[in-house]
């Protein structure tokens, strides 16, 4: 879209006044700013059609019993009421936050770690860190397919290994933790590549000087790491912390295609947005759907916030956003 | 803070999108039906089906046979029903002709006005050459008939006869017909299997034995009057039936129809399958290298209808009369022949059975005559009725028994859960 | 820790990274059987002409990648267009409401979009937007994140000092934005763009809800017919997967030799 020029106000010094360094002693009218507002303005107007209504949309939804088709009726409280009761949904809720720790836990864990070691590298820098990123270029679902040949019980590549060195098969898929587990890894496959990179980037600004003098002080590699790294990573970990929160707790896709619309064995598989998906789509459900997930939502805020005061607990005294 | 702001911002945006719901929420049928007079039909027809719904041979004559219009056949992948639906709720891009899969036609029973009533376009001339339970499961209480017979899933039990002979087990079919007569003669053969071969397993899931007890009986979960069954004696039964197969050890515990089902099938660890006859086309493609050595015997107890799927016409179509011309040639007597040999789709019009497509020796299964066991197993299949909401009803026990299954769960424990679960999901729907 | 130490974990690291994309080739140049086998096969095998054809005459392969590429080059233009803009004036304006309306920004980072599919569906129905391309582009043209990532990029790497010189030449907002600002930023938006145009291509679910349309698909849809549940046959699949993700790769490779330091210039406090 075009955009015309702004007519240049007469005086200059107007401008140098709004000076975005320091709390502005005066702002002018809001009504000068209308480039800043006409700026940010798509994204707003974006989000509340495409983003906001949909979600309000499901909100209402919530509170009418719904089939796809057919006229949708008021249902009041049910939907949430059933909701309470139904174990499924609790099981869903316990499933996704074990498969969530399982996965960001070491993700993270190891993404720090390789984002220290491509950090000491010297040479071919940018293979590594291209190698590690493209895992997470591949679509979810052909990955998932692929993990499910992996972990096959019966022609996966991980039995044949461990029968090779005299293990046994492993269920994998046919177990409760052991879908838990094969969720997990992929979700660390994929992602820890990612983390590590941004991570990275979080290492690089780090000023050298401090190390320098750390040393000269007699501290060692472990203790560097910790007293100094670690508390000044602090907000790129808090953001990949939040990121994965909401992205976690939403995990759907990678269970979905490995054990199906069950759930797997005990449904050990059927997260919360999955229970969401079926009902929804496969029973014809929409209400309740809807219900499931402004619940979702509520979860992924609540522990997004609280995942956020851990990461923050300690940071001294400012707390920024 | 922050907060309370934006708490007023979304509650202006709530009236906003409430205004704009209202007038999207209620998406029903309240279109104006299309389809104009008789000489303004539109030339362009298309058809959704999914892979093996119908023979790919067959849909790529139409053309030829109908050689005035623009025939646009698409393969769905993917889940056909959520496609289905949002394609209705948003009016566009509606087929002409849609498959419709056995297990959803309860549910688009439900959605009738959706769709036209092919009785009005002929088809009650064509009712006396389909079998008659297949041709009311298609039509709803008050006589529409909603979706035109395609084919029906007689069931039988499916081995690999060289496995079975290695495991000193009967191997010619005469000799497992009489020896699988019951399910518990059944469940010993399984037994005799593992000792002899271990890791072998008769049975993929005991979901599969479940489901095909039900399917044996007259009723499912719920019945005409929306009263929850779920607890009696037919249930009852193929869940103990189960259970026990679970007891015994015989169970692989692989998912029927997934990758490891398969990926056994093919190495031999799993050779026996109880299915419908178009499960045939899962065997072959599951287990090309395999061919010649499996059999198809008589399912212990009786045979039981495992899905079988129809075509209809969406109220929307613009040429209905012409739609209603293919889809009559389509399921006709020799095109359900074919069907049969490209697709494994077991004909819903009796008179197709003694077509040579039919009654051919079938190399796969090592020159049997397949319709011998699917012929009789077909006119023997016991009608039941099916609600929208068996689905629904069906996933607490489904869910329990894979408790059973994978966590040693006690099964009357699980039954109990699964009851009391099943009452909770139907109480919800409106079935008590 | 010593150099070779270090290197040889590194290596190890990439193996893993790096082996299922060897894997699927294996896959993909075999057939199903192949693969059913146990232990598992290891080598290439010669099917891969046959899956290739394979897959070409079960989708529309060429039409369904080139409505990919439309969408993902159209949404990430779009994005590094919008979502620059309002960096810039976040980052270097302090108007009424700013913090308010950007603690609104993050607080959408936090609305499980994905699960109002049905809705957002139906308010695309009443759009007239079904079945078009344009109910994916539109709604992706403008995304917290980017405006959140470009902000810190704006923050940091445009001095106050070429501003104000630019501001003292005349110029406005917005020529302040194209002459001083988009120059500076350009690592930010190409590791934006790049984010952008993987995220649109890999998109699945919500095309696949909206685009009723068979002949109109993105390449993620269309894949999705070659996973019938019931008979999957790992050879098409995989051939199909490693079709989409190689261009996504090519694409990696040529434009991502910064791509940390890219990211590295904009990330320096929260």
């Amino acid at each position: 879209m075009a955009l015309s020029r702004t007519a240049v106000p007469a005086a200059p010094e107007a401008r140098t006044r709004s000076h975005p360094h320091r709390a502005p002693r005066r702002r002018r009218r809001a009504l000068s700013y209308w480039p800043q507002y006409l700026a940010i303005s798509p994204f707003y107007l974006l989000f509340a059609v495409f983003g906001l209504a949909p979600v309000l949309f499901s909100f209402y939804l919530a509170f009418q019993r719904w089939d796809g088709i057919g006229e949708s009726e008021f249902a009041g409280l049910d939907n949430f009421k059933y909701l309470i009761k139904d174990d499924v949904f609790w099981l869903s809720l316990r499933n996704t936050l074990l498969i969530w720790v399982m996965s960001t836990v070491p993700t993270l864990a190891l993404a720090m770690v390789l984002a220290v070691l491509l950090n000491s590298v010297k040479r071919f820098k940018s293979f590594y860190r291209m190698a590690f990123f493209i895992p997470n270029i591949t679509s979810v679902v052909a990955i998932s397919i692929f993990f499910g040949a992996l972990f096959a019980t019966n022609y996966g590549l991980v039995n044949a290994l461990l029968e090779a060195i005299g293990l046994g098969k492993v269920a994998w898929l046919q177990s409760e933790w052991g879908i838990k587990v094969v969720i997990a890894a992929l979700t660390v496959w994929q992602w820890t590549g990612y983390n590590a990179i941004i991570y990275l980037a979080g290492l690089q600004t780090i000023s050298t000087d401090l190390y320098e003098q750390a040393k000269v002080d007699g501290a060692n590699a472990v203790q560097i790491f910790f007293r100094i790294t670690l508390p000044l990573m602090r907000p790129i970990i808090l953001f990949t912390v939040v990121i994965s929160t909401v992205g976690g707790l939403q995990t759907f896709t990678e269970p979905k295609v490995l054990v199906g619309d069950s759930g797997g064995a005990g449904q050990s598989g059927l997260t919360m947005v999955f229970y969401f998906f079926r009902q929804a789509f496969s029973n014809n459900d929409y209400g309740y759907g809807a219900a499931i997930a402004m619940v979702v939502l509520l979860v992924v805020a609540l522990f997004t916030i609280l995942n956020w005061a851990l990461v923050q607990r300690g940071q001294d005294g400012r707390t920024r956003r | 803070m922050t907060i309370s702001r934006r708490r007023l911002l979304q509650a202006g945006l709530l009236g906003l999108a409430g205004a704009a719901v209202g007038t999207t929420a209620a998406c029903g049928d309240d279109d104006s039906p299309t389809g104009g007079g008789s000489g303004s039909e539109s030339s362009d027809i298309s058809l959704w089906y999914w892979s093996g719904g119908l023979s790919d041979k067959v849909v790529a004559d139409v053309p030829k046979q109908f050689p005035g219009i623009t025939f646009k056949p698409s393969q769905i992948g993917g889940a056909f029903k959520d496609k289905l639906v949002t394609t209705i709720s948003s009016r566009q891009f509606m087929p002409d002709i849609t498959g419709i899969k056995g297990e959803d036609i309860a549910y688009f029973m439900a959605q009738a006005g959706q769709f036209l009533d092919l009785n009005e376009l002929g088809a009650g001339d064509l009712k006396s050459q389909y079998l008659e339970w297949k041709w009311k499961q298609g039509s709803t209480p008050d006589g529409k008939l909603i979706g035109f017979p395609i084919d029906i899933g007689p069931t039988a039990l499916f081995y690999r006869a060289d496995i079975f002979k290695k495991a000193g087990l009967p191997s010619e079919v005469a000799d497992v017909t009489a020896a699988a007569g019951t399910w518990d003669a059944y469940f010993d053969l399984g037994t005799k299997l593992k000792k002899a071969l271990p890791g072998t397993f008769l049975v993929g899931e005991a979901a599969e034995v479940f489901d095909m007890a039900v399917n044996q009986s007259t009723k499912r979960y719920a019945d005409a009057d929306k009263k929850f069954i779920g607890d009696q004696e037919h249930i009852r039964r193929a869940w103990d039936l189960a259970t026990k197969a679970v007891k015994l050890g015989i169970s692989f515990k692989v998912q029927s129809g997934k990758q490891d089902a398969n990926a056994a099938m093919s190495q031999g660890t799993l050779p026996g399958k109880l299915g419908a006859a178009w499960v045939a086309l899962d065997i072959k493609s599951a287990a090309e290298k395999t061919s010649g050595k499996w059999r198809v015997a008589p399912m212990p107890e009786g045979p039981a209808n495992q899905g079988g799927s129809f075509l209809a016409i969406p109220k929307s179509s613009k040429a209905p009369k012409k739609s209603f011309e293919i889809i009559k040639w389509l399921l006709d007597v020799d095109n359900q022949g074919r069907g049969y040999t490209d697709s494994a789709l077991f004909p819903s019009a009796p008179a197709a059975y003694k077509l040579p497509a039919l009654t051919a020796p079938d190399e796969f299964f090592g020159g049997q005559v397949t319709i011998d066991v699917f012929g009789p197993a077909a006119q023997k299949i016991p009608v039941a009725y099916e609600s929208q909401y068996d689905g629904v009803l069906r996933d607490p026990f489904a869910a329990e028994l894979s408790n059973v299954e994978s966590k040693g769960k006690d099964p009357e424990a699980a039954w109990n859960d699964a009851v009391s679960a099943a009452k909770k999901a139907g109480e919800r729907v409106g079935v008590s | 820790m010593g150099g070779l130490l270090l290197h040889a974990v590194l290596i190890g690291g990439t193996i893993l990274a790096l082996f299922p994309f060897y894997w699927m080739v294996v896959m993909a140049t075999n057939t199903n059987a192949d693969i059913y086998q146990f232990p598992p096969k290891f080598t290439f095998g010669s099917e891969l002409a046959t899956n290739l054809r394979n897959v070409f005459d079960s989708i529309d392969f060429f039409g369904s990648m080139l409505n990919t590429i439309i969408v993902a080059g159209t949404t990430t233009g779009l994005v590094l267009f919008f979502d620059s803009l309002a960096a810039f004036a976040f980052a270097k304006f302090d108007f009424p409401g700013r913090k308010v309306l950007f603690g609104v920004l993050i607080g959408t980072f936090f609305l499980p979009v994905g699960l109002a599919v049905i809705p957002g569906f139906v308010i695309m129905v009443e759009l007239g937007w079904v079945g078009s391309l344009k109910a994916l582009i539109v709604p992706a043209a403008a995304n917290a994140f980017g405006i959140f990532f470009l902000r810190q990029y704006v923050h940091n790497a445009v001095p106050d000092s070429v501003l104000d010189a630019a501001r003292l030449d005349g110029a406005g907002f917005f020529r302040q934005y194209y002459r001083v600002v988009v120059p500076m930023i350009r690592p930010g938006l190409a590791f934006l763009g790049i984010y952008t145009f993987i995220a649109s291509w890999n998109d699945f679910i919500w095309p696949l809800v909206v685009l009723v349309n068979p002949d109109q698909v993105t390449l993620q849809v269309a894949l999705q017919q070659l996973n019938t549940v019931h008979n999957l046959d790992y050879s098409r699949v995989m051939t199909g997967a490693l079709l989409s993700v190689i261009p996504l790769i090519l694409m990696f490779l040529l434009f991502a030799r910064n791509f940390v330091s890219d990211l590295a210039k904009g990330a320096v406090r929260e």
